[in-house]
């Protein structure tokens, strides 16, 4: 079966506080891109907090590695997935655009219930 | 076989050699081309659990996916080198993936393909000298880390 071209969302509600959480939608969304799948993770209440700016460095799963948790944002965007924040849940934790490390785009509440909708499917974490 | 090791890579120099995306291509007698995988490539992946190549049949455009590889560490698609149809698929990667490791241009090539133009395919790649040259520019520009072969791996004296 050929699921190239097919929408996946992630929707990540997991931080920085729970480290065993945040690792691995990321690498589902890098093996769905690298299957030539258009994949969002969409960040949202706790998940937020991953993408202030400083934080996740700070997240090392594998202390014999120097693969942090910004090591594995940044291999998702050169894997060519789109990472996206909810507005709210950047209020919720007092953040603004400046906070934000780069690359990740600003979306409402809105725009998820969309890309729910027109994705094939929706993983949930 | 000739072969050049930089920063303990070995690049052999006579393949045609994609070194963005770090695949090899080997020209066989019979027209088809043999596509794998680099030494630096299963380096920075590390030990491979999971290789699962395209079907044979399945035409690629040069940069699509012919195979996606996974380790502890990394996922990624192995890119198309050339415009083509896969004609076969190496079944060993099925039950021992880190064959890729262990014999990257040998027993772990990915798949066979035939290409559209072959001609104009190898002319858009890098052969040989200039291979070792485009290797070394690569390796010393990506801060690429000495190749680590696990147990097993094909030696070159």
């Amino acid at each position: 079966m050929d699921n190239e071209g097919k929408k996946i969302l992630v929707i990540q509600t997991h931080g920085v506080e729970t480290p065993t959480r945040t690792y691995s939608p990321l690498f589902y969304a890098m093996a769905a891109a690298a299957m030539e799948m258009e994949v969002i993770v969409w960040f949202t209440m706790n998940g937020t907090n991953q993408l202030k700016k400083g934080e996740a460095e700070k997240v090392q799963l594998d202390k014999t590695s120097n693969v942090t948790l910004k090591t594995m944002l940044q291999m998702a965007m050169d894997s060519e997935v789109d990472l996206r924040v909810c507005q709210q849940s950047l209020e919720l934790w007092n953040m603004k655009q400046e906070d934000l490390i780069d690359g990740v785009e600003i979306l409402g509440a809105t725009s998820i219930i969309d890309l729910s909708l027109q994705a094939d499917h929706v993983m949930y974490f | 076989m000739a072969h050049e090791k930089i920063n303990g890579c070995v690049i052999l120099k006579d393949l045609h050699y994609a070194v963005e995306d770090n695949t090899w291509v080997r020209k066989n007698d019979d027209g088809t081309v043999t596509v794998g995988m680099t030494d630096v490539a299963q380096n920075l992946a590390g030990p491979i659990l999971h290789a699962k190549a395209k079907g044979a049949g399945t035409g690629r455009k040069k940069g699509k996916p012919i195979a996606t590889v996974e380790s502890g560490k990394w996922v990624g698609p192995v890119k198309s080198p050339i415009n083509g149809e896969i004609i076969a698929v190496n079944e060993a990667l099925a039950s021992d993936a880190q064959l890729i490791n262990r014999s990257p241009y040998d027993k772990g090539w990915v798949v066979k393909m035939k290409s559209e133009d072959l001609a104009a395919d190898l002319s858009a790649l890098v052969f040989g000298e200039d291979a070792i040259t485009a290797y070394k520019a690569k390796i010393e520009r990506d801060k690429i880390q000495a190749c680590n072969h696990i147990e097993g791996s094909d030696t070159y004296a």
